[in-house]
């Protein structure tokens, strides 16, 4: 690892939504990244630090840049976890609280646009919590 | 594009309020003196308002010029009518910039609203994503700079004081050598010129700043009048309240919700917008800072005003109106492999800097001077926070 950073995010925490994707975003601006790999990132990580706050008891999201010139996500909460797997990737399927819909959020596409911009796409999931990995390569 | 802020030394207090309110970061203070960066300034005029001693100002083109050329023509925009009360005020404002030595003053209501009209015509074709108005010169560049995820975005309709000038130079081609000028209400439309800044690629041949001819235009006033046809869409094109906005259209005013608004779009949380209008300004283009009126009076004005449009948008062929190469995209041709060895040298630095951005050393950000300590241009001693902890450390 040549580059981490991490964040943490808390639970119901809506009127922070999106900042640490901000940070995120400003971080790979002033690298000189490519405009099409940052649109990518940052539609990803601002969908799943959504995600954390509307539906996990909180977490941390680390960033890291390998030697590999590959960008790494790591969206790490500590529950209560995706009963069905399956129907969470599955567009439109949303589990989402009355609240967090009332706030624009939790349309059901989270997942589902995840894994359509990533490069490489990795979720784990059990009551303990969920991990979801997903990867970009910097070209 | 040039910057068209110029510092003046003797004005200067080293106050920073200039290098805080940068939204680009293109203001250092280096050896005493502020320099502004031409490839990061967008014009916003932001710095000249903060300074509380006139030391950064700008200035258009002379009258002077109009001696080399055979024909002169001077081009009105919507947002200096809003000043006038009536249509006869109009009438006596067109007159008075005649007689500063013109053969012509041309009011370009019309274009303004048939760029406008065609702008929401693209958007409708194109409502995959949320296309953003071309028509301020600092929504542009600012984009290039601080979101080039959204360059895409912008329509590609060029500014309406060049299709003008372009339509202008055509129909008066049999007078010679004709001479183009644009009256203008902001600083960042005094660099849509040839002159006085240099940009070559400009239709415009000088732009003017209406604070500099304004004693002279108010010498004339009241003493002639030039019948002025106005056009409703061009009157509306200045303010966004006036806009004719519907479902779908997202206009703002103001530079922070502009900034706020690019913020959310880049997320891509704004496409179900087909159209999205940035006006930095408050109250628009009416609001442009060399304006000597209240922008909120100017609005009420140009509600009188519309009262007697009676000229219809202009009918330019669309192909007039496009501009593909409308702004100079960013081209980064580094490998990636330089730009993260150079990024982590910087983050390197910039752990050790304290990083309350508080300008002291005359860098806008902690980032900035840990850039400049990599390039070999500063040292961690010139920061000024570190410098007194190293005081109190020996104290």
């Amino acid at each position: 690892m040549i580059f981490n950073e991490s964040y943490e995010v808390l639970k119901d925490d809506y009127t922070n939504a999106g900042t640490i994707s901000s940070r995120i975003k400003k971080t790979l601006a002033s690298i000189g990244v490519s405009s099409d790999v940052i649109r990518r990132i940052a539609v990803a990580s601002y969908e799943a630090e959504i995600n954390m706050i509307i539906h996990s008891y909180g977490g941390t999201i680390d960033f890291q840049i390998n030697k590999d010139n590959e960008i790494n996500l790591i969206f790490k909460d500590k529950g209560p976890g995706i009963k069905d797997m399956e129907k969470a990737l599955t567009p439109g399927y949303s589990t989402a609280s009355e609240k967090a819909r009332q706030l624009g959020f939790g349309a059901g596409m989270g997942l589902f646009n995840i894994k359509r911009v990533s490069d490489r796409f990795d979720i784990k999931s059990s009551s303990e919590g969920t991990t979801l990995t997903i990867g970009f390569d910097l070209k | 594009m040039k910057s068209v802020l110029t510092y003046t030394l003797k004005s200067c207090t080293k106050c920073l309020k200039c290098i805080k309110v940068c939204p680009t970061g293109a203001i250092t203070l280096i050896d005493d003196r502020v320099n502004i960066a031409h490839d990061k300034c967008i014009n916003c005029s932001k710095c000249a308002i903060a300074c509380h001693n006139k030391g950064i100002q700008s200035k258009g083109s002379t009258l002077e010029d109009i001696k080399n050329y055979d024909y002169t023509i001077c081009m009105v925009p919507s947002s200096l009518i809003s000043d006038c009360k009536s249509i006869d005020e109009v009438e006596s404002l067109f007159y008075s910039i005649k007689m500063l030595g013109f053969d012509e003053v041309v009011d370009i209501s019309d274009v303004e609203g048939q760029v406008l009209n065609e702008a929401h015509l693209y958007a409708d074709m194109n409502d995959e994503q949320a296309n953003i108005l071309s028509f301020c010169p600092v929504i542009n560049r600012l984009i290039s700079i601080n979101y080039p995820m959204l360059e895409n975005n912008i329509i590609p309709i060029n500014y309406s004081s060049e299709v003008a000038a372009k339509m202008l130079r055509e129909k008066y081609k049999v007078k010679g050598k004709v001479g183009i000028f644009n009256c203008c209400e902001c600083e960042a439309k005094l660099a849509l010129a040839k002159y006085p800044y240099l940009n070559e690629e400009f239709e415009v041949d000088h732009a003017l700043s209406i604070v500099d001819i304004f004693p002279l235009i108010k010498a004339n006033f009241n003493k002639g009048k030039i019948k002025v046809d106005l056009c409703k869409e061009g009157l509306q094109s200045c303010n966004p309240s006036m806009m004719m906005v519907d479902k779908d259209v997202l206009v703002s005013d103001g530079f922070d919700k502009a900034i706020n608004i690019l913020e959310h779009a880049e997320f891509g949380l704004l496409n179900e917008f087909k159209l999205i209008g940035l006006f930095p300004c408050f109250n628009g283009c009416i609001g442009g800072h060399l304006l000597w009126g209240n922008s909120y009076l100017s609005k009420n004005n140009l509600y009188s005003l519309i009262k007697n449009e009676n000229k219809e948008i202009s009918k330019l062929p669309f192909e007039m109106l496009y501009k593909e190469d409308l702004m100079d995209k960013s081209v980064d041709k580094r490998s990636i492999e330089d730009k993260l060895e150079l990024f982590f040298k910087i983050s390197k630095k910039l752990d050790k800097l304290p990083g309350y951005d508080c300008t002291a050393c005359g860098l806008p950000t902690c980032r900035v001077m840990a850039e400049e300590i990599v390039r070999g241009n500063k040292k961690l001693s010139d920061c000024k926070i570190l410098k007194s902890m190293e005081i109190e450390n020996v104290g």
